[in-house]
C-alpha cells in the first residue's frame, strides 16, 4: 500500500482526442441544484456532458489544485495566498449571486426589522431574549413574545456562513475583533445544524429560533426571514432583484470581490457572487485542445443570456450586465499553449 | 494507510505538540486559529459508550431469541431479517428520523428543551449498532453444538442455566467480537450524529448537554478545509484510530482477565 | 461447572427465573426492533406515493421541474436511475474485491490463530471499522482519483467501498470457521483430501450462513455511505457504466435531494428503496443458505 501525497507526475492522455468531450466539476453546495439544472440543460441543448459534484467549496479547491476536475465551483474567492499555493495561476468566474437571509420562528410575526445594532446584540449572545426592548423599539407596533432567542448556525464550514461572518465583521467591530469571518467560526452563542437543511429545519421546530440560511434555499421554503437595514440606511427585504442589485458596485478586473454592506441604495446587503474557477493555462496534464475549448465554450454558455435567465427561475440572483462583461473578459484570457481559446 | 495519517498530521503536531489532544479550544477562523482534540475526543467516548450501554442487552437478547429461544420458528427468522434491515438504513435517514421523530420526541418528554445531545445520539447510535452485534452474534449463538447443550439439559439444566453456562461460554469470543465491531462503528459513525448532537465545540457537561464527536466535525469541517485546519482534521482521524486501537486492546484485557 | 440441586424449592425458584429471563429476552427483543417499524413507517408513508415506474426508469429530476411539480401539486418526475445502475456497478465491483480478499483473510486469520500477526491483523481489521468513512474515501482519493484514474471514478468509489466492507467481512469469517468442529476438518485431512478442496468443500460450505451474514452486513453497510463517494466517485447525472468515470449512486442523489429544497421528499422514496434491496438481498442469501444445510 503505497500512497505518493504529492505526485505531480504529468500523463499523458492519449485516449481524449477524437473522443467527444465530457466535463467535470466539483465544488460548492450553495450553486447545486441551480448548476445541476443548468449543466443538464447544456447536455441537452449542446451535447456536452457536464457532470457537477456538491463536494463544498474547499473540496472544489482540492480537487482543481490535484487537477482531477476541468473546473471547480467555490462561494469563497481564493485569497492571494491559497492563489499562491495552487500550482498555476487561477481565474475566477462568477456565474450568479445569493444572498444569506436571518430567518426566524415567531409564530404571528409575519415581518420584523433588524437594524445592525440588533443583529450585534443577538448574534453576539447580548440580546437573550425576543421582549427585548431594543428590539420592540426597532419595531414598533409588532408584539413580541417573553421567549428565549435561540441561534442556530451552521456546524458544517460553508460559503453561506463566510458571507454572513463577512457581513457581521464589516458592520461590527465587536464581531471583527472577537468572533472574525470565515467559513467555519468559534460561536459566541447558539447550536450548529447541518447544512441549509439542518439549520431551516431547526428553527421550524423552534419557537424563538433564529438563523441564517441561503436565499435560494428560504424561498424556496417560505421560510419567514427579516428585513435588513443597508449602508444607504434602507430596510431591505431579500429578493431576486435586491440581491442582484449588490453587484451594482465597482467590480475589480478579476471579479474578486465581497458585495456584502454594498452602497447600492436598493441592496439587500448579505449578498454575494458565486465562482467557478479555473486555470488560464489550459493546457495541463495532456489535456486535448478540444477539452480545454470544451471547458471554456461551456463556461461563457454559462454566464451568457440563456442560463442566467434560467437562474431566477430556482431562486437564484442572475448576474448584473456589468458582471457579465468583467466574466466574458476574463474568460478570454485563457489560453491553450499560449494561444487564446476562445475565437474574438 | 496510517502513513497518510501520520504525515498530514505533523504540522498541527509541529504547531501544537502534545497540546493538541488536552486542549479543548477550537477557533477556526483565520489569522486566529487554535485547535484542541478534547472536547471531540470526550464527545465521541461518551456517546459511544452510552450506545454500546443501551446496544449490548438488546443485541444479547435479541439475539437468544433468534439464535436460540425460538430458532428456525417463522417469527425468529422475520425478526432476524428486521434486524439485518436496520443495517441496511442509510445513515441519513436515521438522521432525519431522529431529526424529525426522536428529538421532538424527547423534548415531548422532557428530558431536554432542545432534543440535541449526547442521549439524542447516543440512542440513535445504539440503534444504528445494534444490527452489527445482533447478526454476527446470533450466528455464533446458533452454532454452539447441540451435544454441548444436551448434556447440560440432561444434567437438569434450565434454559437459563445452559445460556449462560454453555452458550456463552462457548460463543464468548464471537459475541465479544460483534460487540467489538459494533462498537468500532459507533466511533466512527458521522452523519446521524452531526444532525443530532448540536455541535457544540466543547467538552458536554451531562447526557442531555451538547457536544461533538471526532467523526462528526471531520465530516463537518472536512469539505472547506485546507492548511492547518486540514491538518488538524487528519489528526483527529489519527487519534480516533488510536483511541479505537485502545479501546480494542482495553476489551482484550478484560475479556481475558474475566473469563 | 454444573452444580446440580435436587432441593424442590431451589428447583421452583430456578425455573421461576428461566420464565423471567425468558420474558426479558422477548421484550428487549420486541423493543430492538420498534426503531424498524417507526423507521419503515415513516419512509412508507412519506416515500411510497413517489415510487411508480418512472421511478426506475428514468434519471434524477432537475430543481426547475421538481419545484413546477410541487407547485402544481404533482408527484416530483424522474427516477433515480442513474443512482440505481451506479450503486449496482460499484457494489458488485467492491464485492468482487471484498469478498474474496475478506474470506482469505479471515481463513488465515483462522489457521493461524495462536500467531503474533495475525493478532495484528485482526487488530488493524477492527480498527478500520471505527475510522470514519470519509477519511476512508480521502484514502481512496489519494490512491485511485489522483493517481490511477486522474479523475473521479466508479473505480475510487468502489475501492473505499471495499476498504469499508473488509473489516466486517474478515471478522465474520474467522468467528464462523472457529464454530466449526475441528473434527469437521480434521476427517478431511484424514482422508488424504488436500487443503485446499476441505476448504472450499468442506469448511466454507458448512460455515456458508454465517459467511452470508458477513457479506450481506458489509454490503448493507456500504450502500447507505455517502461521504466516501462524493470524494471518489463525484456523481453524474447519467448512467454511466465506465469504470474510470465519474458514477452517481442512491446515496450520492440523496445528498443531492437533501441538499436542494425542491427535491428534499425524494430523499424518503430513495431510502425506502435502498431498504427495500437490502430485504432482497437478505431473502435471496437466506434462501442459499438454507438450501445448503
Amino acid at each position: 500500500m503505497i500512497t505518493s501525497c504529492g505526485n505531480t507526475e504529468q500523463k499523458a492522455d492519449s485516449s481524449s482526442s477524437g473522443k467527444k468531450v465530457a466535463l467535470t466539476a466539483a465544488g460548492a453546495t450553495f450553486p447545486l441544484p441551480y448548476y445541476n439544472l443548468v449543466f443538464k440543460n447544456y447536455t441537452k441543448t449542446q451535447g456536452t456532458l457536464v457532470t457537477y459534484g456538491g463536494i463544498g467549496s474547499g473540496g472544489g479547491i482540492r480537487s482543481l489544485k490535484d487537477r482531477v476536475v476541468d473546473f471547480g465551483a467555490t462561494d469563497a474567492f481564493l485569497s492571494d495566498k491559497k492563489a499562491a499555493d495552487m500550482p498555476a495561476k487561477v481565474i475566477h468566474i462568477p456565474t450568479c449571486l445569493g444572498a444569506v437571509v436571518v430567518a426566524y420562528n415567531l409564530p404571528g410575526l409575519e415581518e420584523i426589522k433588524l437594524s445592525n445594532e440588533l443583529l450585534e446584540a443577538i448574534f453576539m449572545g447580548e440580546i437573550t431574549n425576543w421582549s427585548d426592548a431594543k428590539i420592540k423599539a426597532e419595531n414598533p407596533g409588532a408584539n413580541f413574545p417573553t421567549l428565549d432567542i435561540t441561534f442556530v448556525h451552521r456546524s458544517d464550514g460553508s460559503g453561506t456562513t463566510y458571507i454572513f461572518s463577512d457581513y457581521m465583521s464589516k458592520i461590527s467591530s465587536k464581531w471583527e475583533t472577537e468572533v472574525g469571518r470565515g467559513k467555519s467560526l468559534k460561536w459566541p452563542v447558539g447550536m450548529g445544524a447541518k447544512g441549509n437543511p439542518g439549520v431551516a429545519g431547526t428553527i421550524k421546530q423552534t419557537i424563538g429560533a433564529i438563523g441564517y440560511i441561503g436565499s435560494e434555499y428560504a424561498f424556496a421554503q417560505k421560510i419567514p426571514y427579516a428585513k435588513i437595514k443597508n449602508s444607504s440606511g434602507n430596510f431591505i427585504e431579500p429578493s431576486i432583484e435586491s440581491i442582484s442589485a449588490s453587484a451594482n458596485v465597482e467590480i475589480p478586473a478579476d471579479t474578486r470581490v465581497m458585495l456584502t454592506n454594498s452602497s447600492d441604495p436598493y441592496a439587500y446587503p448579505i449578498s454575494g457572487f458565486t465562482w467557478i474557477i479555473l486555470y488560464k493555462e489550459q493546457s495541463y496534464n495532456g489535456r486535448s485542445l478540444a477539452q480545454a475549448e470544451g471547458t471554456v465554450n461551456f463556461l461563457n454558455w454559462l454566464i451568457d443570456k440563456e442560463a442566467q435567465a434560467i437562474a431566477p427561475l430556482v431562486h437564484y440572483a442572475p448576474l448584473p450586465k456589468k458582471a457579465v462583461e468583467r466574466a466574458k473578459e476574463i474568460l478570454k484570457s485563457t489560453t491553450y499553449s499560449g494561444r487564446p481559446i476562445l475565437k474574438q | 494507510m496510517v502513513f497518510s495519517l501520520v504525515s498530514g498530521s505533523i504540522p498541527v503536531f509541529n504547531e501544537y505538540g502534545f497540546k493538541f489532544i488536552f486542549s479543548s479550544a477550537w477557533n477556526p477562523t483565520e489569522g486566529r486559529e487554535e485547535y484542541g482534540a478534547l472536547s471531540f475526543i470526550a464527545g465521541t467516548v461518551i456517546t459511544s459508550i452510552f450506545a454500546l450501554i443501551i446496544c449490548i442487552p438488546l443485541a444479547f437478547a435479541t439475539s437468544l431469541f433468534i439464535g436460540e429461544y425460538f430458532r428456525g420458528k417463522w417469527f425468529a427468522k422475520g425478526l432476524g431479517t428486521m434486524i439485518d434491515l436496520l443495517a441496511g438504513v442509510p445513515s441519513i435517514v436515521y438522521g432525519l428520523w431522529g431529526f424529525y421523530v426522536l428529538r421532538p420526541f424527547i423534548v415531548d418528554l422532557g428530558l431536554s428543551t432542545q432534543g440535541y445531545g449526547i442521549f439524542t445520539s447516543g440512542l440513535i447510535l445504539a440503534i444504528m449498532i445494534i444490527p452489527y452485534a445482533t447478526s454476527i452474534s446470533t450466528e455464533i449463538i446458533s452454532m454452539v453444538p447441540n451435544d454441548l447443550k444436551e448434556a447440560a439439559y440432561s444434567l437438569g439444566s434450565t434454559k437459563l442455566e445452559v445460556i449462560f453456562n454453555v452458550i456463552v461460554p462457548t460463543a464468548r469470543s464471537g459475541i465479544f467480537a460483534s460487540f467489538i465491531l459494533a462498537f468500532g462503528r459507533a466511533l466512527g459513525e458521522t452523519m446521524a450524529i452531526t444532525m443530532l448532537i448540536g455541535n457544540t465545540n466543547a467538552i458536554p457537561k451531562g447526557l442531555f448537554d451538547t457536544g461533538n464527536t471526532m467523526a462528526s466535525v471531520i465530516a463537518n469541517q472536512f469539505g472547506e478545509a485546507d492548511g492547518l485546519k486540514l491538518s488538524a482534521l487528519i489528526a483527529i482521524g489519527l487519534l480516533l484510530f488510536v483511541i479505537t486501537a485502545l479501546i480494542n486492546a482495553a476489551g482484550k484485557f478484560i475479556i481475558k482477565k474475566f473469563a | 461447572m454444573l452444580v446440580i440441586i435436587n432441593n424442590s424449592g431451589e428447583s421452583n425458584y430456578r425455573s421461576k427465573k428461566n420464565k423471567l429471563f425468558l420474558g426479558l429476552v422477548i421484550l428487549l427483543s420486541l423493543l430492538t426492533i420498534s426503531p424498524v417499524v417507526l423507521i419503515i413507517y415513516k419512509l412508507i408513508a412519506k416515500g411510497i406515493h413517489q415510487i411508480n415506474l418512472s421511478f426506475f426508469t428514468e434519471t434524477a429530476p432537475d430543481t426547475l421541474a421538481a419545484m413546477t411539480a410541487i407547485n402544481n401539486g404533482e408527484i416530483i418526475p424522474g427516477g433515480i436511475l442513474n443512482g440505481i445502475t451506479g450503486t449496482l456497478f460499484m457494489v458488485t465491483l467492491a464485492s468482487f474485491m471484498a469478498i474474496p480478499i475478506g474470506i482469505m483473510i479471515g481463513i488465515f486469520l483462522y489457521e493461524n490463530t495462536e500467531k503474533k500477526y495475525a493478532a495484528i491483523i485482526r487488530d488493524i481489521s477492527d480498527i478500520m471499522q471505527g475510522i470514519p468513512s470519509i477519511v476512508l474515501g480521502l484514502i481512496a482519493y489519494l490512491w485511485i482519483v489522483k493517481n490511477v484514474t486522474n479523475g473521479f471514478s466508479a473505480l475510487a468509489g468502489a475501492v473505499a467501498l471495499t476498504i469499508m466492507m473488509l473489516p466486517l467481512i474478515i471478522r465474520s469469517t474467522e468467528e464462523t470457521l472457529k464454530m466449526i468442529p475441528q473434527s469437521i476438518k480434521e476427517a478431511g485431512f484424514a482422508l488424504g483430501v488436500p487443503y485446499h478442496k476441505v476448504m472450499l468443500r468442506v469448511l466454507i460450505p458448512s460455515s456458508l450462513s454465517g459467511l452470508l451474514t458477513g457479506i450481506l452486513l458489509a454490503i448493507s453497510r456500504v450502500l447507505g455511505e455517502t461521504a466516501p463517494l462524493l470524494l471518489t466517485a463525484l456523481g453524474s447525472p447519467i448512467v454511466n457504466l465506465n469504470i474510470d468515470k465519474p458514477t452517481s449512486a442512491v446515496p450520492l442523489l440523496i445528498w443531492d435531494f437533501y441538499n436542494d429544497p425542491n427535491m428534499v421528499d425524494l430523499i424518503w422514496s430513495s431510502s425506502l428503496f435502498l431498504m427495500g434491496f437490502v430485504l432482497t438481498l437478505n431473502l435471496i442469501s437466506k434462501r442459499i443458505a438454507a438450501k445448503r444445510t
